[in-house]
């Protein structure tokens, strides 16, 4: 699964100074456990999610686990 | 409660009964979906429907005695629908050759049909479907026996002839001339695997089983021979029913099992013709209806349905669905192990009003059902997360420090106190966390109020009592709500709680019998309305009552004296009182499912063209929501600018939490002269700038203020935060609670400018 827009490209982290790549990242929710390709620190590790990500393709994830 | 008893409950509703056309017609024809398609005009459609259940429908359509029409329920209102001219017009306006059937393999054995009559035709082309080998034997030269009688008047000889041919393109045997007797008859039982016998009378009286028309063994008999009586569709229907008895024998399976509603039998649908407006029946002539009367006659069908439940539930109507199909709903989604609980939704879009069970005639426990399944979705850990979470965070911030207080009255018992030494308040006034939140000016004039009215002292106690912890199934939480409100009730001297808020009352109801309450209505009802409270010069409310007071008629009648002692006239709603609506907030319904939420504010505020009274906070903040001018009745008792009062929107979702709280600490300055310390920075000390469609946005995802000043400071603090170059934008989040927030913004001279609010709940795994 690959979950990173194009505008997610322009954001780097501010702590490390580092542009983001996408990465590979576990996340879970409920009985749910995937990996995804986010945006990450290539430094910190720090994953970045975008809006349009977290109300949209997660949200919708979220709520299909929710009635498992 | 027994969840399994109460699912049980659900096959006592008679949505799915047929009517009593249906129900009366022996061999059950849909007439209402028959009429509903002449109605449309569609007398194809109807010529269809009939032909499902009836054989012959060229014919039989047109001469059947219609028992239908003498069931008919509209006989009660004004006169029952002309269902015989109307079967009619569909048979001639809509009639179609037969499609020709798939021929079925001759395997289910032979079977001789004795008299070629209605019953034996029916039986011989039912037989022949099933996969038998027919011969038909009939005495006279000619098949059709009584249809004759009608050739010429109601029939077409050269249509009987036509309709009859089928029995020769089928390839069924029939021999006519044949004239049947005993002997002939013991000849046949050797030749044949079956027999029926429907040849009118017979030599010597025979006894068949009235369910199953078996006479003995392989030798069964139906129509006028069996039934004595000249009702074509009945002898149809036993035709009919022999095929499926000797079907039955022959295969060897039960002859009795699953056939209960066979032939005519009274319907246990109760209908209720309250709705019903008279209508005159269309008059038929002779020659019967032109397709237009017939259409029009049509449309008079009541299509009979018990929608006692759903045509007043919004919830219902928008899942289509009745109390039956609901609870084995309920029963399928319990019993998934893996996978999708496909009814969760539909589950938490109950408002749990209860008007369901108030309107059911069979005692259907829906509203329990729903609040069961949910307390057993909880134990299971199968409740989604996200649908009471806003609530039950909201319940827990009320019942903090910031809001949750328990005071006795100011001064009182002390020099300067208007209570006797020693002696507990016998009063705690308890105005809920909705008021506080909607209008915390009107609960600080009502404390005012009781302090100065009563004598005997009125102690106060913020808070919130657990309502959304019940209607989220969330049995823990409650428990604990309870023992905050018995232990704050010990404390006190055990007083009488006066109530603002109907949601409160029903939860001391349930879980707090031993406590004695009072609604603030009755109090003032009681005591006199204080001299402040506006006049109404003749305006005209209507009262919505709140559903968590259904059955609390002495507050009821309160409220009523009350908006009549302020001047107004009251024009009471169809649905009020016992059998009041819910404004849609009602089992959280309003944060499980927005859309379902507004469908009960449309459908109530669409109810009257007056202005409504309320007396629940949420009622009016609801209606309002909806563009529908309400009012608080202590709006109208304490509100300075009524008109501005009845329009005025509710707080957002962080503007009701800090309303709780100031309330608090206003109270606690000015009537007890105590400040809170360590006093909480309410005010936005971030200097955030939050433009109204990131507010709009905040508010459709739960987010407060306080979780964005949140995210900022963490952000601040660490340095743990994304930068934009393009847009100049951080962007920041932080986990608080199951929930991740992220807030984007813009830093400028002094101040922040939130860009954008968002939040999910699937989690990082941090390796």
């Amino acid at each position: 699964m690959k979950e990173t827009g194009e505008r997610d490209f322009s954001w780097i982290c501010d702590r490390c100074k580092k542009k983001l790549e996408p990465r590979k990242v576990k996340v879970s929710y409920l009985s749910g456990n995937f990996e995804v390709e986010l945006m990450q620190c290539p430094r910190c590790k720090a994953v970045f999610i975008g809006e349009e990500l977290a109300e949209g393709k997660m949200l919708e994830v979220e709520k299909g686990l929710e009635d498992k | 409660m027994d969840l399994q008893k109460l699912l049980g409950s659900g096959e006592q509703c008679i949505h799915d009964e047929p009517p009593a056309c249906a129900a009366a017609c022996p061999i059950h024809v849909d007439v209402s979906a028959l009429l509903n398609a002449v109605g449309a005009g569609d007398f194809q459609r109807a010529y269809r429907i009939l032909e499902k259940k009836m054989p012959f429908p060229g014919l039989i359509g047109r001469i059947c005695d219609h028992p239908c029409q003498f069931a008919c329920v509209r006989e009660k209102t004004d006169c029952a629908l002309n269902i015989a001219e109307l079967e009619r017009a569909a048979v001639e306006y809509g009639y179609a050759l037969p499609k020709k059937s798939l021929s079925v393999p001759k395997t289910l054995g032979k079977v001789a049909v004795v008299g070629g009559g209605l019953s034996g035709l029916t039986a011989a082309a039912e037989l022949d479907k099933k996969g038998a080998q027919v011969t038909v034997y009939e005495q006279s030269p000619r098949l059709g026996g009584r249809l004759w009688d009608f050739a010429g008047s109601r029939l077409d000889p050269a249509a009987i002839a036509e309709e009859l041919r089928v029995f020769e393109k089928r390839g069924i045997t029939v021999h006519c001339h044949q004239k049947i007797d005993s002997d002939g008859l013991s000849a046949l039982l050797k030749q044949f695997d079956a027999v029926y016998l429907a040849t009118g009378t017979w030599e010597k009286e025979l006894k068949a089983d009235p369910q199953t028309f078996q006479v003995q063994d392989s030798l069964f008999a139906g129509g006028r021979l069996v039934t004595q009586m000249a009702s074509v569709i009945g002898s149809v229907s036993t035709g009919k029913r022999a095929a499926v008895s000797i079907e039955r024998f022959l295969k060897k399976v039960s002859m009795t099992a699953a056939r209960e509603r066979e032939g005519a039998f009274d319907t246990p649908l109760h209908f209720n013709l309250e709705d019903a407006e008279p209508e005159e029946r269309v008059s038929c002539p002779p020659d019967g209806y032109g397709r237009e009367a017939a259409a029009k006659e049509a449309r008079r069908c009541l299509h009979c349905r018990c929608v006692q439940c759903v045509k007043c539930c919004s919830h219902l109507k928008s899942f289509q669905i009745a109390p039956r199909d609901y609870a084995r709903q309920i029963g399928t989604n319990e019993s998934v192990i893996m996978g999708a609980h496909y009814a969760n939704k539909m589950i938490n879009s109950c408002t749990l009003c209860g008007l369901c069970d108030e309107q059911c005639p069979y005692g259907v426990h829906l509203r329990d059902m729903v609040h069961e399944t949910r307390k057993s979705m909880v134990e299971k850990g199968k409740m989604p997360p996200s649908a009471h979470d806003f609530a039950l965070r909201d319940m827990q911030f009320s019942n903090s420090d910031r809001f949750f207080l328990v005071k006795s009255p100011p001064r009182f018992g002390s020099e300067n106190g208007s209570g006797p030494e020693g002696r507990p308040a016998r009063y705690l006034f308890y105005p809920g966390c909705q008021l506080s939140a909607s209008a915390p000016e009107s609960v600080e004039a009502s404390y005012r109020y009781l302090l100065s009215h009563i004598k005997e002292g009125v102690g106060l106690m913020l808070g919130c009592c657990g309502a959304p912890a019940d209607w989220a199934g969330r049995q823990d939480l409650m428990r604990e709500n309870v023992e905050r409100l018995k232990s704050a009730w010990e404390t006190m001297g055990r007083p009488t709680f006066i109530l603002a808020c109907s949601s409160c009352g029903q939860v001391f109801q349930n879980y707090l019998p031993e406590i004695s309450i009072v609604s603030l209505w009755e109090v003032m009802d009681r005591y006199g309305l204080p001299d402040c409270a506006a006049r109404g010069a003749g305006h005209t409310l209507s009262i919505h009552d709140a559903c968590t007071s259904r059955y609390n008629e002495p507050l009821q009648s309160g409220i009523r004296r009350i908006v009549r002692k302020l001047g107004y006239e009251i024009d009471e709603l169809n649905y009020s009182r016992e059998k009041t609506k819910c404004c849609g907030y009602g089992g959280l319904v309003y944060y499980a499912n927005r859309e379902q939420a507004e469908a009960f504010i449309k459908d109530r505020i669409g109810e009257s063209g007056n202005d409504l009274l309320v007396y629940c906070a949420m009622c009016k903040d609801l209606f309002v929501s909806g563009g529908k001018r309400t009012y608080h009745i202590l709006d109208l008792i304490f509100a300075e600018d009524r008109e501005q009062a009845g329009s005025r929107r509710m707080p957002n979702l962080s503007q009701r939490q800090k309303n709780r709280a100031e309330l608090k600490r206003r109270l606690l300055r000015e009537l007890w002269g105590e400040e809170l310390d360590a006093e909480r920075k309410d005010e936005n000390s971030l200097g955030l700038v939050i433009p109204p469609e990131v507010r709009e946005s905040m508010e459709k995802r739960y987010i407060l203020l306080e979780d964005v000043e949140q995210v900022i400071s963490h952000a601040q603090k660490t340095g743990e935060r994304f930068f934009n170059p393009e847009s100049a934008c951080y962007s920041a989040s932080l986990r608080i609670g199951d929930v991740t927030y992220w807030v984007r913004y813009r830093e400028g001279d002094g101040d922040i400018q939130v860009a954008g609010v968002y939040s999910h709940r699937m989690e990082i795994v941090r390796e």
